[in-house]
């Protein structure tokens, strides 16, 4: 018996160990990261730790590097590329909540023909890698004048955000019983009522994990803003590079950025984070 | 006879204001002729693009033709430009800057615009452009009649014009050299022993810095240049692959034995950013890459104190029979063949690639290397390059000698080469030499018949 317990306790040490290890482990890119962002650019190449930690990384990304009038690194425009990717992956996350959340529901309750093939096909649009489609893309883009507009990015980062939300949503909606539904219609609900006012509170989990994640890929991606965008429209993936330049390598501006770049995604896990729990629904109908 | 005299006379009273006319329309250039057009620029991320950047109001002013441009980042400038090109009619840009080893993929693709009837129509270029002024070894890199094959170069259509370039050069810490009493290495074995001698006694640093990462780009530079001054040749004249030959195995191998013994400990992950910042970081003796990249690196605020100032320039080592053949990289502009604005995209080529704008970008901005003759004879540009120990020297004993593009043209430059590169990498983790690169040449030859280039 004392043995045993000694062993659970033994075992839990050893996994919480491996967890902090892990932990550390995980958040290590992130904390060079950050160190990277706060060096200048002599420090950036020594072996020997020397560590002044300094600010004009971020001065230098966000208010111009007082040296671009003599040609030494352009002009950044972090800022508004900053912008950029906020209108883009908000505006994807809402287009696909508008168009995904009825289209999973639809799929979670109703037969209809070709049901399953209709649900492959939204899935299918992650299948393939981006350059597979991107060529044809850029000549239909350019034809419509859909090239370098927020409409344009927007639109083509459906292929990314709208099968995630459908697929997470659709099974979190065949996890409501029909019998809510169903109860609410005998109590005299119209249907969008029932809709709005009984479902979308009981997928509320979900529907905040799915825009979440929908909203990092979106933030996230860099081929389709890259080939279908330009300057009007570029996002902060793309520009990141731009620290990279031939006459200089400014890591540590690339690094304050991709700092600067990563707040919007902890900002909204964070805000999110209390409905990130499943099974809300789960025994609202005892059977 | 009279008749004789009558026609005679006749033809000169028709010649002659035909004449007049011609010299009148060279007098007076109409600059403002496609004033209120559009003209969309493809740049990349450069300090070159920073510089027209800067001066493209006066285009506009002199013109009266808008200018709307792009500038995206160099790792995936190409990806971009491809892809808008491959659109042809639809594609956005009318202009857009290029290397001049994509002048072997886009050309034959009928992408670009063949220069040739712009550059020689009065009508259309100012008299002032001088077109001879660009230097001729650059000229000719970037002329080609779509054959594959090294005497094809220099022939055909002119399809880029050249805009800013690259000489790839040794550079050198002058102090460290001193420190051992070595002089600069005027051979590939003095190269690999002065590396050798400095990783020895600066252990903390690498005692060369020269590209290694898996891309075609960790041939063009030093490696092709100590390949090319060898002797040693890419292909053949039947367009065989001749990386494997007696001479191109010496070379490899040196170049090897180099990296392993002296070079930087992540080198397969070289590209010219690491290369560039180690050196200007004080953390390698020696750099064998683009003259312009030491120049970037030497400038007070961005090299650290005891890198400042201790930088010099040599022309690369020579090969055994005392050759230097110095491989170049052009940045260039060139015209869509898509594009709808044609005779205005020209009026902003030879604006761009003008004695006016080009000399100003060189004296005011970091526009290095010129690639007209008059701007290096200019006193303003010589005074900014003075500050660079031995670099207008260097660049005066790499063009008098064989200085181009030491590739062959063909369109599967990148494909090929960035092979080339793998086989290197491999030699350098200790795969023999020959057999390798015989492997490499058996597989390259495979790549061509493929494509048709080798029967």
């Amino acid at each position: 018996m004392e043995t045993k317990v000694i062993n659970k306790r033994a075992g839990r040490i050893i996994a919480d160990v491996l967890m902090v290890a892990y932990f550390l482990f995980a958040l290590f890119p992130i904390f060079w990261m950050v160190l990277m962002s706060l060096k200048s650019t002599d420090e950036l190449f020594t072996t020997q730790f020397v560590f002044k930690p300094t600010l004009d990384n971020y001065h230098a990304i966000l208010f111009g590097d007082p040296r671009a009038a003599a040609g030494v690194v352009a002009k950044q425009e972090f800022p508004r590329n900053f912008m950029n990717s906020v209108i883009i992956s908000s505006g994807s996350v809402i287009v696909s909540l508008i168009v995904g959340v009825p289209a999973a529901y639809a799929l979670a309750r109703y037969n209809f023909k070709a049901k399953e093939n209709l649900a492959f096909t939204f899935l299918s649009f992650r299948f393939a890698p981006e350059l597979v489609v991107i060529i044809p893309l850029s000549v239909i883009y350019r034809k419509l004048g859909l090239y370098d507009t927020y409409y344009g990015i927007i639109w083509v980062l459906q292929l990314i955000t709208l099968p995630l939300l459908i697929w997470v949503l659709r099974s979190y909606f065949e996890d409501v019983s029909p019998e809510i539904e169903q109860a609410a219609m005998v109590d005299g609900y119209p249907w969008w009522r029932i809709f709005f006012r009984i479902l979308l509170p009981l997928v509320r989990p979900g529907l905040a994990a799915a825009s979440l994640l929908a909203f990092v890929f979106a933030w996230n991606t860099f081929m389709f803003p890259l080939i279908l965008g330009a300057s009007q429209v570029q996002t902060v993936t793309v520009s990141a590079l731009g620290y990279v330049s031939s006459a200089q390598a400014f890591f540590n501006r690339m690094a304050a950025a991709s700092v600067i770049a990563s707040f919007p995604q902890m900002i909204v896990a964070l805000s999110i984070q209390r409905y990130l729990i499943r099974g809300l629904s789960f025994g609202a109908v005892k059977g | 006879m009279n008749r004789r005299l009558l026609s005679l006379l006749l033809v000169l009273a028709l010649a002659l204001p035909v004449g007049m006319s011609v010299t009148s329309a060279q007098d007076e250039f109409d600059w403002r002729k496609h004033e209120g057009t559009t003209l969309r620029l493809l740049l990349n991320q450069h300090p070159y693009q920073q510089a027209l950047v800067g001066e493209l109001a006066k285009f506009t002013e002199l013109t009266g033709i808008q200018t709307e441009y792009d500038v995206i980042p160099e790792q995936n400038y190409f990806d971009k430009v491809t892809i808008d090109l491959s659109a042809g009619d639809a594609s956005t840009y009318d202009v857009f800057m290029t290397g001049a080893y994509m002048i072997w993929q886009y050309a034959p693709a009928g992408w670009m615009e063949p220069l040739e009837p712009y550059i020689n129509d009065p009508a259309k270029t100012n008299p002032d452009y001088d077109f001879e002024d660009i230097l001729p070894d650059l000229r000719n890199s970037e002329m080609w009649n779509l054959i594959p094959g090294r005497e094809n170069l220099g022939q055909g259509s002119q399809y880029a014009l050249p805009w800013g370039w690259e000489a790839n050069a040794l550079m050198y810490r002058t102090d460290l050299l001193e420190e051992l009493g070595l002089g600069v290495p005027k051979s590939l074995d003095e190269l690999v022993s002065t590396a050798k001698a400095l990783k020895d006694a600066n252990p903390e640093m690498a005692g060369i810095a020269v590209r290694g990462s898996l891309n075609w780009a960790t041939i063009h530079p030093g490696f092709m240049t100590m390949y090319a001054s060898s002797g040693c040749v890419d292909y053949d004249e039947e367009m065989r692959p001749a990386m494997n030959s007696e001479c191109a195995v010496e070379v490899t191998e040196k170049w090897a034995q180099m990296v392993r013994e002296s070079g930087p400990e992540a080198w397969t992950t070289y590209t010219w950013y690491q290369c560039g910042s180690d050196f200007g970081a004080g953390k390698a003796a020696m750099l064998f890459d683009a003259d312009i990249l030491g120049y970037f690196q030497n400038q007070p605020g961005t090299a650290p104190e005891g890198v400042l100032g201790n930088i010099a320039w040599a022309p690369g080592p020579l090969g055994p029979d005392g050759s230097l053949r110095t491989n170049i990289w052009i940045w260039s502009l060139a015209m869509n063949a898509g594009s709808k604005h044609k005779d205005a995209a020209w009026y902003f080529l030879q604006w761009a690639t003008g004695k006016d704008f080009l000399t100003t970008a060189a004296v005011d901005y970091t526009f290095v290397n010129p690639v007209r003759q008059s701007i290096w004879d200019n006193p303003d540009f010589q005074a900014r390059l003075a500050e660079q120990t031995d670099y207008y020297e260097t660049f005066q004993i790499i063009s008098a000698n064989d200085m181009k593009i030491q590739f062959t043209p063909q369109p599967l430059f990148f494909e090929t080469t960035t092979e080339w590169a793998g086989a290197l990498q491999d030699i350098y983790a200790g795969a023999d030499a020959k057999t390798r690169l015989d492997e490499l040449a058996e597989n390259l030859t495979f790549m061509l018949e493929d494509a048709g280039i080798l029967d």
